[in-house]
C-alpha cells in the first residue's frame, strides 16, 4: 500500500517536472522562432529590389533623352529585381508569417506589375530604337533633300518644297520638345504640303522626299507610342507593391517583437513561479535537514548512551567472564587437586597396608620366644655347661636359638621391603603433590616443554583411578621436539580430557575401556587427540558440549570441557570434539598453533 | 629603385606602349569579359552533353548537330534538320554569346538558356526526347555517372544536365574581338576603314537596336519597322509571326528578339528564316526594312568590314 502510494507521487512529480519542462521549452521555442535579422534582411532585400526599380526607371529615362546609349542597362535591373527576389522569397519561405495570405497576395500584385513594367520596358525599348534611329536620322534625310534641291536649278516648287522641308524638320524637333497635338498637326500639314509637291519633282528628290517623310511620320507616330508607354510604366506600381509589402514586413516585425516581447514577458512570470518553487522547495529542503539533524543528533546521542550502556555491560560481562574463567579455573583447579587427592588417597592405602603389614610383622615377632629362652639361660647361669648339655629342655636351645634367627631374619627382610614400598609410595605423593604445586599458578607461561612428558605428567594424575577403572592407554606419540608452551593450561586440558575420557568409559557397561592418546606435530600446530571407547556423544548435544554448565552427568558441574575450550582459546587454539553418535565413543581434538621460542 | 623595381616598371611600360592601352572607350557597344567564372569540371561535362546524340530521342543528332562551334555556333543550312529530317521553324541561332542574350530563341520564348535545353530537347521536330529516356541513357554510361556524381551531389537528374549544359554554353563567350581590343583602348586593333564602317553602322541607326554587350540580343523589334518585309516575302510561316507566337499581343506580330552580331561573319545564312546567305543581302534588306532608307555599296562594305571586327575567340574550356 505504501508502495503504491510512494509509486503514485513519483509519478506525480515526475508529471509536474515534465510539465514545467514542456512549458518552458515551448517557450524557448516560441522566442527562439523569432529572428529579427530575417526581417530585417528581407526588409533590406526588398528596399534594395525598390532602389533596384527605381535606378530601372532611372535608366528607361536615360534611354529616352539619349544618355544611355545601349539598352543593356534596361536588362540587367530586371535580372537583378529577380535574383533578389528569389533570395527574398527563399528568406520569408523560413520566416513565420502571420498574414501569410495576405503576403502572398501583395506578392502576386508586385509580381504581376513587375511583368507588366518589364514588358511595358521592352516596348519602350523597341519604340524608342525605332524613334531615335528616326530622330537621329532625319537631319541626314533632309539634308539628302536639301542637297538634291540645291544641285538643281533654282524653281519656284523647289525653294518651296526646300522651305517646308526645312519647317517640316524644325517642327518635328519642336514636337520632339513639348509633344503637342498642335505640333503634331502643324507637321502632319507641312508632310501634306510636302506629299502635294511630290507630283511635282523629279523621281530622285521625290525618293529622298518620302524618305524624309517617312522618318518624320515615324517620329510623329513613335514619340506618341514611346510617351504613352512611359507614362504607363510610370503608372505601374511596382514601387507601391513594394511600399505595400515593406508595411507588411514591418508590421510582421512588429507583431513577430510584440509577441516576443510579450513571450518573453510570460518567460518572465514562468520563471519567477519556477523561482518561488525553488524557494518554496529550498525553504522545505532546509527545513528537512534541520528536521533530519536534529533526529541525527537524538540517534547520535541515544547512539553514544547505548554505546556507553554496551561498554558497560561489556565491561560487566567482561568482569563476569573473568569470574567466570576465574571460577572455572578453580573448578579446575579444584578438581585437579580432587584428583591430586584422589591418586594421594590410593597411594596413602598402599601406605596404609604396608604400615599395617609391618605392625603386624612386629607384633607376631620371633623376639618374644627369645627372651624366654633368654630367661632360660640366666636360671641356669651357673651351670650352663651342664643345662646346654644335659639338660632336657637346654639341649634344645641352640637348635631353637637357630630357628629364631632364621625368623628373625626372614621377618627382618619382610618389613624391609615393605618399608621400602612405604617409603615409594611417600615419594609418590610428594611427587604428586609436587607437580600440583608447580602446575597451580594462574599465570600463563609459556615454557619449553617435552609435549610426551606433558602427557605422562596428566596420566600420572589420573593412573590411580585409570587402574581401578581398568583403562587401556594407548599412546601414539609422534615425533615431537620440545615445545614453547603453556604448561598449566595445557595440563588442565589434558587431565580434563582424560577424566572426561575415563569418566565416559566408567558410564558405559561392558566393552573395550581404551583411551588413546596421540600426539602429532607438523611445524605450524600441534594436535593432541584424546580418543575414547565411551558413551559417546549425542549429536543433538555437539553444539553445546563445550557450553559453559553443560553435563550429562548427575554430579557434573558442566565446567570441565568449557574451561578447556577457553584455555585453548587463551593460547590461541581450539577444541572440538568428534564422535559419530551415542555409543561410538568420541574423541577430543585440540590443536595448538606453535609459539616459536620467545613469542 | 632597386634594379628589380626598374625591370619591373620598364616591363610595365613596353607593354602598354606595346598594347595601346588608353583608356577603355563609352561606346554603345561593350566588350566582352576576357574571363568567365564559371565552373570549369561541370562545363567540361556540358560539353560532353552538348557532343552527345544520347539527347535526341533516336540519338541522331545532338546540340552539335545544328550548333557549329567552327560555323560560328550557328547552322550553315537556312533550317537544320531534326531528328527525323524535318526542317525547324527557325534559322539556328549562334550558340557563342547566347549567355549574352536577354531571352533565348529569335521570339524570346525561354528566359534562361536553361529552358532553352529543356526546350529543344521536348521539341518534337529538334530532338524529340523525353527526359526519363534521356536520363536513362546517360544513367546507363558509367563515365557521366561518374562525372555527375564528382560534380553533383543529386547526382544524373534533368536540373543538372541542364544546369551542366548551360554552365558549358555560359563558357562559349568570344572575347578579344578586334574590335573588344578597340573598346578597350587600343586605337590600332581596328583599321580606319573599319573604324568609318562603325561611324556609319552609328550613324545610319544600326546601333539603335545592335548595342551593348552582344551587339544586339537585348532588346526585341518588329522585322520591317519601316517597310513590310513579310509582304515582300511569301509564304508566312508560323515562326514568322515571331513574339506573337508567345504574348498573343498584335503589337507583337513579326517582333523578333534583336541578334547579336558578334561573329556575324561566320553565322550564314541570316535572319530567323535565313533568307539572306550573304552578309550584303543581310545588310541591304537591313537597311531597306529597318532603317527605311538606301545604302551605298561603300556604306555597306564599310559596315561590313566592322562587322567582321566583331569576331572574337571561344575560350578553350580551362
Amino acid at each position: 500500500m505504501s508502495f503504491l502510494r510512494r509509486y503514485l507521487s513519483w509519478i506525480t512529480i515526475a508529471g509536474v517536472a515534465i510539465s514545467l519542462a514542456g512549458v518552458l521549452a515551448f517557450m524557448f521555442l516560441r522566442i527562439d522562432s523569432y529572428d529579427p535579422s530575417r526581417y530585417f534582411s528581407s526588409l533590406a532585400l526588398l528596399r534594395q529590389i525598390k532602389q533596384i526599380d527605381s535606378q530601372w526607371e532611372v535608366q528607361v529615362l536615360r534611354s529616352r533623352i539619349g544618355i544611355n546609349l545601349d539598352y543593356d542597362s534596361l536588362v540587367d535591373p530586371l535580372n537583378e529585381l529577380n535574383k533578389n527576389w528569389r533570395q527574398l522569397e527563399q528568406l520569408t519561405q523560413a520566416a513565420p508569417l502571420r498574414n501569410r495570405d495576405k503576403w502572398q497576395h501583395n506578392t502576386q500584385l508586385y509580381q504581376q506589375a513587375l511583368a507588366k513594367k518589364a514588358e511595358l520596358i521592352e516596348s519602350f525599348k523597341s519604340h524608342n530604337s525605332v524613334l531615335r534611329n528616326s530622330l537621329h536620322f532625319l537631319p541626314t534625310a533632309e539634308d539628302d533633300v536639301q542637297n538634291l534641291i540645291s544641285d538643281q536649278r533654282s524653281s519656284m516648287v523647289l525653294d518651296n518644297t526646300s522651305s517646308y522641308v526645312f519647317d517640316v524638320l524644325l517642327g518635328t524637333m519642336e514636337f520632339v520638345q513639348v509633344s503637342t497635338d498642335d505640333k503634331a498637326a502643324e507637321v502632319t500639314i507641312g508632310l501634306e504640303k510636302l506629299e502635294e509637291q511630290k507630283a511635282h519633282l523629279d523621281p530622285d528628290t521625290a525618293d529622298a522626299l518620302d524618305i524624309f517623310n517617312q522618318h518624320v511620320h515615324t517620329v510623329l507616330r513613335e514619340q506618341k507610342v514611346v510617351d504613352g508607354v512611359l507614362n504607363a510604366i510610370a503608372a505601374v506600381s511596382v514601387a507601391n507593391r513594394l511600399d505595400g509589402l515593406i508595411e507588411l514586413l514591418s508590421q510582421e516585425q512588429l507583431m513577430s517583437a510584440e509577441q516576443d516581447r510579450l513571450h518573453h514577458q510570460y518567460l518572465l512570470v514562468f520563471s519567477g513561479v519556477l523561482a518561488a518553487l525553488l524557494l518554496y522547495l529550498g525553504v522545505r529542503l532546509a527545513r528537512s535537514y534541520g528536521e533530519i539533524n536534529r533526529v541525527n543528533r537524538a540517534l547520535h546521542n541515544a547512539n553514544d548512551e547505548l554505546e556507553a550502556r554496551v561498554v558497560e555491560r561489556t565491561r560487566e560481562l567482561q568482569r563476569a567472564q573473568s569470574e567466570l574463567v576465574g571460577s572455572a579455573r578453580q573448578a579446575g583447579m579444584a578438581e585437579i587437586a580432587t584428583n591430586v587427592l584422589h591418586n594421594v588417597g590410593n597411594v596413602l592405602n598402599s601406605v596404609n597396608i604396608s604400615a599395617d603389614l609391618v605392625a603386624r610383622k612386629v607384633r607376631t615377632s620371633k623376639s618374644a620366644g627369645l627372651s624366654k629362652a633368654v630367661a632360660m639361660l640366666q636360671e641356669h647361669q651357673h651351670d650352663l655347661g651342664h643345662f646346654i648339655t644335659q639338660d632336657e629342655k637346654g639341649k634344645l636351645l641352640p637348635g631353637y636359638f637357630a630357628q629364631v634367627c632364621e625368623a628373625l631374619n626372614a621377618e627382618r627382610e619382610s618389613i624391609t621391603r615393605e618399608l621400602e614400598l612405604l617409603n615409594k609410595s611417600v615419594n609418590h605423593i610428594k611427587e604428586i603433590v609436587t607437580t600440583q604445586q608447580s602446575y597451580a599458578g594462574p599465570s600463563s607461561i609459556v615454557e619449553p616443554l617435552m609435549m610426551a612428558e606433558l602427557m605422562e605428567d596428566a596420566l600420572r594424575m589420573q593412573a590411580g583411578s585409570l587402574v581401578r577403572h581398568q583403562v587401556e592407554v594407548i599412546r601414539d606419540y609422534g615425533p615431537i621436539a620440545e615445545l614453547w608452551l603453556d604448561k598449566h593450561r595445557l595440563l588442565l586440558i589434558l587431565v580434563n580430557l582424560i577424566s572426561n575420557a575415563k569418566q565416559a568409559m566408567n558410564a558405559r557397561e561392558g566393552g573395550p575401556r581404551t583411551l588413546t592418546l596421540s600426539i602429532r606435530e607438523d611445524g605450524e600446530r600441534l594436535t593432541i587427540r584424546v580418543r575414547d571407547t565411551g558413551e559417546g556423544i549425542d549429536p543433538q548435544h555437539m553444539t553445546r558440549i563445550f557450553s559453559h554448565g553443560f553435563t550429562t552427568r548427575a554430579e557434573g558441574h558442566g565446567f570441565g570441557l568449557h574451561s578447556c575450550a577457553l584455555a585453548a582459546i587463551e593460547m590461541d587454539g581450539t577444541l572440538r570434539v568428534e564422535s559419530e553418535g551415542v555409543g561410538s565413543g568420541a574423541c577430543f581434538v585440540l590443536e595448538i598453533p606453535i609459539k616459536s621460542k620467545g613469542q | 629603385m632597386t634594379g628589380a623595381l626598374r625591370w619591373a616598371c620598364a616591363f610595365l611600360l613596353s607593354g602598354l606602349a606595346q598594347q595601346n592601352i588608353a583608356a577603355p572607350l563609352d561606346e554603345p557597344i561593350k566588350p566582352i569579359p576576357r574571363w568567365h567564372t564559371e565552373n570549369g569540371p561541370r562545363a567540361e561535362l556540358g560539353r560532353q552533353l552538348f557532343n552527345d546524340k544520347r539527347l535526341s530521342a533516336n540519338q541522331s543528332i545532338s546540340c552539335a548537330s545544328c550548333h557549329l562551334l567552327d560555323r560560328g555556333g550557328a547552322d550553315v543550312r537556312a533550317f537544320s534538320l531534326g531528328l527525323h529530317g524535318q526542317a525547324t521553324g527557325f534559322n539556328a541561332p549562334s550558340v557563342l554569346n547566347a549567355a549574352l542574350n536577354f531571352r533565348q530563341f529569335w521570339n524570346g520564348r525561354s528566359a534562361t538558356l536553361e529552358e532553352q535545353i529543356n526546350d529543344v530537347l521536348l521539341s518534337p521536330v529538334e530532338m524529340g526526347a523525353n527526359w526519363t529516356d534521356v536520363l536513362a541513357r546517360l544513367s546507363a554510361d558509367r563515365v557521366y555517372q561518374q562525372a555527375f556524381a564528382a560534380n553533383y551531389s543529386s547526382g544524373i537528374t534533368q536540373e543538372n544536365v541542364q544546369n551542366a549544359l548551360a554552365t558549358y554554353e555560359r563558357t562559349l563567350t568570344t572575347p578579344k574581338a578586334r574590335f573588344d581590343l578597340y573598346l578597350e583602348g587600343d586605337s590600332t586593333a581596328i583599321t580606319e576603314e573599319e573604324k568609318a564602317g562603325y561611324g556609319r553602322f552609328k550613324q545610319y541607326g544600326c546601333i539603335s537596336c545592335h548595342q551593348g554587350i552582344n551587339v544586339g540580343g537585348n532588346m526585341f523589334q518588329r522585322f520591317g519597322v519601316m517597310g513590310d518585309y513579310f509582304k515582300d516575302r511569301t509564304p508566312i510561316t508560323d515562326a514568322d509571326q515571331g513574339r506573337f507566337a508567345v504574348t498573343g499581343l498584335e503589337e507583337d506580330r513579326h517582333v523578333f528578339k534583336v541578334p547579336g552580331l558578334r561573329n556575324v561573319e561566320h553565322t550564314a545564312p541570316y535572319f530567323h528564316d535565313g533568307s539572306a546567305p550573304t552578309l550584303d543581302k543581310a545588310v541591304e534588306v537591313m537597311f531597306k526594312y529597318q532603317l527605311g532608307r538606301r545604302a551605298t555599296d561603300e556604306d555597306t562594305r564599310l559596315i561590313i568590314l566592322f562587322l567582321k571586327t566583331l569576331s572574337g575567340e571561344v575560350q578553350v574550356v580551362p
